[in-house]
């Protein structure tokens, strides 16, 4: 009985390759085109899957498959400088089969998206990318919101605006984001400061776990998210977008438009805007007073693409106007003491979409050039210039009117020069290799009448890499990298007599002085030097057709950035003095990654375990108490240690059904700082993550439904500080806990999507969407604003969105 | 090989933009730090017209005792500095009795008891006193602390504990006081 159930599931499984013994003469041919240009591809192998049914496009682009017996097939088409493609077919009679495939142009812009996540066969590293669309679906309106349905992803808040990605438990300076070929500029450094970008107006993003992109730089231990566009079809063609976001929490929206015209000869225009305006958002109990935002976005690209050359020119600017939390502006230790006691914010207003002090307000502009031009030994060169100019100001509470001087002041300007030359193709071998040039200028107006939170600084930065893969044949891969950097700062800054002295810096770096003073303040002329290296390897085995494992490893070096260097005063929101150090070196990062992989078309599962540690490791810990004319303050200072990371990274998709599809996803990260046997702070809690989407076969509408848990994270260094207060006319000291994590929480959502026209060209659709349906009352460990608040309660979104 | 060493010299480009392009930062402006308050200056002025002033900074050095004796009236003056820069002392007082609307001075007292009213020189905003200036009586002997608090913002301004006012400290500071008969 079970030999004869297995050999019926053996039938059934079988069928898409099972042949009918009727009459075998049937011909499958046609012609293969380039998708960009139309122009014929020869040499491309077309085979049918499970059988050795093959042809070979001619000079004319045209394969001929003779002696087909009627039935279900599977086809391979591949070509040496694209990627492979499977295509169905059913075939009953002789057919014209006409393909076409993507050419190998550029790196990043040639990724196609099949299905919502996809990994790379040709990368030794876990690859994960997103379709910015179905980024949308989930009703996410920040690009790290996103990234909380990718395992190993999570996300730094400050309030519920202002979100920085954490890979694998690091964040800022570790992580890596790269538009549009180049490395994002912004303040970076400071742990409540959003990317400055418009994600809505990119196409993919590509989460890479690990300093594996070489070539955008070696200092990102943790990771790098990649948001590109999708390559351009040499049609003569108008397309676009647009979708607009209507939401109950925070009584706000987000319209987002792109257009985007492209020429046979290769020419292209394209232009994007998003426009965001929420009011005060609420938890399940009460307004959060001044947590709304204003955002305005807009890009313009143009340029010209062919297969052999081609160039581009975007420009685009993003401005954000984020409140921060009324109640997080605090004065003491006293005031967040009263903070960590209370159930609810201190103040609590009437609805409103006004955004007063405390608030931030960001304004990025990028200016990119590229070109390349391929050779006809396939070798590439690019060239590539990107001008980024980055405004932050942060406004305060003040006294004497000064509410509307911001506090921080900063004008960060950054020139990157890249040039590469890729496809040096040896054998089985190609390489790459490249030059970045960097030039940094920070500067920090002293008009804010308040002491500078990061200095006037110049920074400069070379880098060469040189990469390499031997590619045998489809089932192994072999990667290296090396990359050389050469880091200066030239910073000026002034320090307090008493905290030069205090820190012994008269005698560490006397040769910093100046001699200039300013008050009872000296002038210090800081300048550093730095040489990384850093280098990858790794290896890409694919077992069976389905299995596939992928190791890696990774050395990577970072050089202090200024906040690690110079942070020198108080930090508001956290009633917390920090301290940077000139004493801290860079440090050096070895992260070994695995990747177990399986997919067939039920049932796809990766496990990705990693191990890292970290010689050097920068953090900051509490070192004491100052008094201050405020009370006294818990200081923090930037230390180095060493840091013992490991992780596993668990998702699985299951097809359930032809209906009903199940995700399942799962992450867990250990830290540890070795020397002080402490826990690290903020490393993600154990979380989960699930997903039952059921689509009815031949209807128009979907409905899914997401599950998100996120365990206490048990793991926490001790940060607290006893402070005294009075009490009843008695002085009473008492324990502030800053440590603890708040419980657990969970999370459902859903979302329901039906199309609603599809007339004219123009394919509409609308989404109801449905965030935290139990209205759960919870905080999370990863908002700095916990103590302050609990997250953001029910939403309810209305999402129309308009293809045409 | 010679294309492609041709092609790799190109590398060497940006490199060399790099070189030439070193340059260094100009000195910035010192910043005198506007809204700090470096000093408190507490005058206390006994009954028969003696004058202690305690100035209050954040050396430590000069912690002076109050000194008051019981049931008497001391008016108690306060202002507020910014001695930063020596060469330019500025008075905060002013801007806070300019924004009197939205500070109130609070006086909390440890292991002593002390009555603390509005004066009738103080600054007032409606019937509420803001307490730059302020009568103190004292009702038995001991030694203890007086914790000086400037609210920014309060949420209340008739509170009888520093948690009830809301708002948050501009200043906060403890001073040790004695009272004797």
């Amino acid at each position: 009985m079970f030999r004869f159930v297995i050999q019926s599931l053996i039938l059934i499984f079988s069928y898409g390759n099972f042949i009918y013994s009727q009459s075998c003469d049937l011909i499958l041919k046609g012609e293969i085109t380039d998708l960009h240009d139309n122009s014929l591809l020869i040499g491309a192998f077309v085979s049918i899957q499970g059988t050795n049914f093959f042809s070979q496009t001619d000079l004319d682009g045209s394969y001929k498959i003779k002696g087909l017996c009627p039935g279900k097939y599977n086809l391979v088409i591949s070509h040496p400088k694209c990627i492979s493609i499977n295509k169905k077919l059913n075939i009953k009679q002789s057919r014209v089969y006409n393909l076409e495939l993507e050419h190998h142009i550029n790196e990043l812009d040639e990724i196609i998206v099949t299905d919502s996540k996809i990994s790379k066969l040709r990368k030794s590293i876990q690859e994960v990318s997103l379709n910015i669309s179905d980024i949308n679906s989930y009703g996410s309106n920040t690009l790290v919101e996103a990234l909380n349905y990718i395992p190993g992803a999570s996300i730094l808040k400050t309030g519920n605006s202002i979100g920085k990605p954490i890979i694998h438990g690091m964040y800022g300076s570790r992580v890596g984001i790269i538009t549009d070929d180049f490395r994002q500029y912004d303040q970076q450094w400071g742990p409540d400061h959003a990317p400055n970008i418009d994600f809505d107006s990119f196409d993919i993003i590509q989460l890479i776990k690990g300093a594996a992109a070489l070539k955008y730089g070696g200092d990102t231990s943790a990771g790098s998210i990649i948001l590109s566009s999708k390559r351009k079809k040499l049609k003569d063609t108008l397309f676009g977008k647009s979708s607009i976001n209507i939401e109950s929490n925070g009584r706000g929206g987000k319209f987002s438009s792109r257009l985007e015209k492209n020429y046979s000869n290769g020419f292209y225009i394209n232009g994007n805007f998003t426009g965001k305006r929420y009011g005060d958002f609420n938890t399940p109990n009460h307004i959060l007073s001044n947590s709304g935002f204003k955002e305005a976005n807009f890009s313009i690209k143009l340029g010209k693409d062919l297969i052999n050359k081609g160039w581009n020119l975007k420009y685009s600017s993003y401005n954000l106007e984020p409140g921060i939390l009324k109640s997080s502006h605090i004065g003491n230790v006293q005031d967040l003491f009263y903070a960590l006691n209370s159930n609810e914010p201190s103040i609590i207003n009437d609805f409103t979409y006004n955004i007063e002090a405390p608030k931030q307000l960001a304004k990025h502009q990028k200016l990119t050039l590229r070109y390349f031009k391929s050779f006809e030994n396939n070798t590439k060169l690019e060239l590539g210039y990107n001008f980024q100019n980055n405004k932050r100001k942060e406004f305060d509470i003040r006294r004497g009117g000064r509410t509307e001087i911001p506090v921080v002041d900063l004008l960060l300007k950054t020139h990157t020069l890249n040039v590469s030359l890729s496809g040096i193709d040896i054998k089985n071998w190609d390489f790459e290799l490249g030059i970045n040039g960097f030039f940094q200028d920070n500067f920090s107006t002293p008009d804010t009448g308040v002491k500078r939170l990061i200095p006037d600084y110049i920074k400069f930065e070379t880098g060469i890499y040189f990469l390499g893969n031997f590619q045998k044949n489809n089932s192994f891969l072999w990667e290296w990298g090396l990359r050389l950097d050469h880091v200066s700062y030239d910073s000026k800054k002034y320090y307090y007599k008493s905290v030069w002295n205090e820190r012994n810096y008269n005698i560490l770096f006397q040769g910093f002085e100046t001699g200039q003073d300013f008050a009872n303040q000296i002038l210090t002329n800081p300048k550093f030097n730095y040489l990384n290296l850093s280098a990858q390897t790794g290896v890409s085995l694919n077992i069976s057709n389905e299995l596939k494992l992928k190791m890696s490893y990774i050395l990577s070096q970072r050089a202090p950035n200024p906040s690690e260097l110079f942070s020198d005063g108080l930090h508001h929101a956290m009633a917390a003095i920090e301290y940077g150090s000139l004493s801290i070196e860079p440090e050096t990062s070895h992260k070994v990654l695995f990747s177990f992989s399986k997919n067939d078309k039920k049932y796809n599962w990766s496990l990705e375990p990693y191990i890292s540690k970290t010689f050097g490791y920068i953090f900051i810990e509490p070192t004491g108490l100052k008094q201050t004319i405020r009370g006294a303050f818990p200081v923090w200072s930037y230390d180095s240690t060493e840091a013992f990371l490991t992780g596993i990274d668990i998702n699985s998709s299951i097809s359930i059904n032809r209906r009903l599809m199940f995700d399942v996803g799962a992450s867990y990260t250990y830290a540890q700082d070795v020397i002080n046997k402490n826990p690290i702070i903020l490393i993600p809690p154990l979380n989960t993550f699930q997903k039952l989407k059921f689509t009815p076969l031949k209807g128009k509408w979907s409905l899914e439904f997401t599950h998100q848990t996120s365990a206490k994270q048990n793991r926490f260094p001790n940060s607290n500080f006893i402070f005294d207060y009075i009490e009843d006319g008695k002085l009473v000291s008492e324990t502030v806990d800053i440590s603890d994590s708040p419980r657990g929480f969970q999370k459902l959502d859903a979302i329901f999507s039906i199309l609603i026209g599809n007339k004219n060209n123009i394919r509409s659709n609308l989404r109801l969407i449905i965030q935290n349906i139990t209205n759960s009352d919870y905080r999370d460990y990863l908002n700095r604003m916990r103590f302050y608040s609990s997250e953001i309660g029910r939403n309810f979104q209305i999402q129309l969105n308009f293809n045409y | 090989m010679k294309n492609f060493l041709k092609k790799a010299s190109l590398l060497y480009l940006p490199l060399l933009t790099i070189l030439i392009y070193s340059c260094s930062k100009d000195d910035p402006d010192g910043i005198n730090e506007e809204e700090f308050i470096s000093n408190v200056v507490i005058s206390v002025t006994s009954p028969d017209g003696s004058l202690q002033t305690i100035d209050w900074d954040l050396s430590e050095t000069n912690m002076e005792t109050i000194n008051l004796k019981a049931n008497s009236n001391y008016s108690v003056g306060l202002s507020f500095e910014n001695r930063s820069d020596p060469t330019d002392i500025e008075d905060v007082t002013l801007e806070i009795i300019d924004e009197a609307d939205e500070h109130q001075v609070f006086f909390e007292f440890a292991d002593v008891s002390v009555d603390v009213t509005s004066a009738n020189n103080d600054t007032k905003v409606g019937s509420r006193g803001v307490l730059l200036k302020s009568v103190w009586n004292a009702s038995s002997t001991g030694s203890g602390i007086v914790r000086v608090y400037l609210i920014h913002q309060p949420t209340n301004f008739n509170a009888t504990n520093r948690e009830g006012f809301g708002g948050f400290n501009d200043v906060s500071i403890d001073i040790p006081v004695s009272i004797t008969d």
